[in-house]
């Protein structure tokens, strides 16, 4: 494995692929944010599967796969979806989902037909147009990576521009507006930045997956962070990282497409930051637990001490059947009782019977008056 | 608020022949209105009255069928700085990665322009703001993990940095606890004190007396506006909530008179 990665970085064909799909992340992470932010992910969707028909027609006119013919037809493509989903939410009665949903399927449809029928054609040029499907970076040369990193540069200065007026766009475009901000302007421009992601991801990571390279590490970074701006920076180092790994795999293992492979590793990423940040799933759940055997050891501390008063001495003893009869309490006594031990506020006198410790006395008088109440 | 023609005094707003529409149904139906410099007024009137509609069609923000709004005499348009919007708290998913301060800080970027980032400058004011609202305890808090009352006087003390002349408010006390909403009371009476001019939809009329010195009564049109004790009385009223209210000015006054 170390001797892969070593012939792998020191390897100057390698070295180049790399640097695109590490670019390709970044760009991809920092716009991706935007998408998510604006809870439009299903537009980045809609859009890297809309480029394919441009993609193909693109080759149908210009004959060769040229790079830059190509990108131009994705980016209009993907545009004319964006455009098609407006118009017909505007003018119809048809929700934007739906809108979405259809807009997605007639024009990832129409790609296919199209490049069906280009792949028959009896012409050896065509060859490898189906590698837009699922990305191969492989396939990447110098060049491809110089417009990987112009168009990215492009999309991260417009970026870095507009911080501050993406940031109203995505909070409150209405207050944006009263503050004489174009919102079309910055919607569109917006727009122009997922594009140029979407568009420099075609190579590497194919149209059906590009999505989740725009989305997974926006919703990786939310995870760890509550500021803005290191989501955004988060959210580039991990879709970089992921590139970088994802083309690795695919250079490693025969036959893998580098698209899968790379959402592969930014899925197990999100995947893990949404199960274990501070704010994840399993944190929430541990933290849930104890807080509730917090609160019933207070109770079984508090109820002790109750009963104990009605004999007018505080550290006399009680059953743990009493304690447990005393309220409907609906949980186990006996488990608050042993931790309570453990933390010497209680302790057992003979048959199951206990009574509060000196310092089990002092915690009951310590605990706030909201507690004492309960 | 009802233009007497020989007043010399230009209004700080004046809607003049507003209409409004969604798609084939009229929201809003040639409104004229004026609004004198210095006062506070309430915006009433039934759900689906306008109301928001109204605030957010003096700022453009909903394309106006017909009517001309002006801001000191002025066109709004070129008067935007002279205006300070509190949009609904719901309005905004107040789960967004941003602190309470940098929320504030937006209030700032209209006098910013286009590309120039907030500084310390901006920094002071947005803190000043939040020292008046009471929230400066909070300026690095989450703004997820504020209360509705928080929420709001975030928003408030959003729209305290534009410095502007004119405020208008889109319900500034749903939802939010009896403390926020007296607070916010006393910061808008300040304001009002100081030749500011407010405006904010209001739904409780058990409070309209109490807090403002005018109203305008809407439904689609505008059924009266003027001075509280001119024309907050039940027939009016009953003009624009038809027989869903069951306030009374009248019997209010009745029975204080007792």
């Amino acid at each position: 494995m170390l001797e892969f990665a070593v012939e792998l970085f020191s390897d100057y064909t390698a070295r180049t692929i790399l640097l695109g799909a590490a670019s390709l992340g970044v760009v991809s992470g920092v716009v991706g944010s935007y998408a998510v932010l604006r809870k439009q992910s299903l537009v980045g969707d809609v859009m890297s599967h809309a480029a394919l028909p441009g993609i193909v027609l693109a080759f149908m006119i210009v004959g060769v796969k040229e790079q830059l013919p190509i990108f131009i037809g994705a980016a209009l493509s993907a545009v004319l979806a964006v455009f098609v989903i407006n118009l017909v939410t505007e003018n119809s009665r048809i929700k934007t989902d739906s809108a979405m949903g259809m807009a997605l399927s007639v024009f990832f449809g129409l790609g296919l037909v199209l490049l069906t029928y280009v792949q028959r054609m009896p012409d050896a040029n065509q060859a490898g147009l189906d590698k837009f499907l699922f990305g191969q970076a492989e396939a990447l040369v110098e060049k491809d990576v110089l417009i990987i990193g112009l168009t990215g540069f492009f999309a991260l200065s417009v970026v870095g521009l507009f911080w501050k007026e993406f940031k109203l766009l995505c909070f409150d475009p209405d207050f944006g507006g009263t503050m004489g901000f174009s919102i079309k302007a910055l919607d569109m421009l917006v727009t122009a930045v997922i594009v140029s992601a979407i568009v420099i991801g075609l190579q590497t990571v194919g149209v059906v997956l590009m999505s989740s390279m725009l989305i997974a590490p926006a919703v990786a970074a939310r995870q760890w962070t509550g500021n803005m701006g290191s989501m955004v920076i988060l959210a580039a180092l991990v879709a970089a990282v992921s590139g970088v790994t994802g083309v690795a795999l695919s250079a490693g293992f025969e036959n893998i497409p580098t698209g899968p492979a790379v959402i592969v590793c930014v899925s197990v990423i999100a995947f893990f930051s949404i199960l274990f940040s501070p704010n994840g799933f399993f944190t929430l759940k541990f933290k849930d637990a104890q807080s509730r055997r917090e609160i019933r050891k207070d109770y079984v501390l508090k109820a002790l001490h109750d009963l104990a008063l009605e004999h007018d001495d505080p550290g006399y003893a009680h059953s743990e059947r009493l304690l447990a009869l005393g309220s409907e309490r609906g949980f186990n006594v006996r488990k608050s009782l042993f931790a309570l031990q453990a933390a010497g506020y209680v302790e057992s006198v003979g048959e199951d019977n206990w009574r509060l410790t000196q310092s089990g006395i002092r915690e009951v008088k310590g605990l706030s008056p909201l507690e004492k109440n309960r | 608020m009802s233009g007497k023609g020989e007043n010399p005094v230009t209004p700080a707003v004046r809607v003049t022949d507003l209409t409004v529409a969604y798609g084939d149904k009229t929201v809003l139906w040639d409104i004229d209105l004026e609004i004198p410099g210095g006062s506070m007024v309430a915006v009433v009137g039934p759900n689906g009255a306008g109301k928001t509609t109204l605030i957010k069609s003096i700022q453009g923000l909903v394309p106006r069928v017909a009517g001309v709004v002006s801001i000191h005499g002025r066109p709004y348009e070129k008067q935007r700085k002279e205006v300070s919007y509190v949009p609904q708290r719901g309005s905004v998913d107040w789960d967004f990665p941003t602190s309470v301060v940098d929320t504030v800080k937006m209030g700032t970027y209209g006098d910013l322009g286009w590309i120039r980032r907030p500084g310390r400058r901006e920094h002071e004011k947005a803190l000043g703001a939040l020292e008046k609202v009471d929230m400066l305890e909070f300026a690095q808090r989450q703004i997820s993990q504020l209360s509705g009352g928080q929420q709001q006087r975030v928003f408030l003390a959003r729209a305290l940095v534009q410095s502007a002349s004119v405020y208008l408010l889109d319900e500034p006390f749903q939802g939010v606890d009896a403390t926020t909403e007296k607070a916010i009371v006393t910061i808008l009476k300040e304001l009002v004190a100081g030749g500011k001019t407010v405006l904010a939809v209001h739904h409780d009329l058990n409070t309209v007396s109490e807090y403002y010195e005018r109203i305008a009564i809407l439904n689609v049109g505008l059924v009266a506006a003027g001075r509280v004790e001119d024309i907050f009385n039940s027939e009016n009223l009953m003009k624009a909530y038809g027989g869903k209210t069951s306030f009374f000015p009248e019997r209010k006054t009745a029975r204080r008179a007792v």
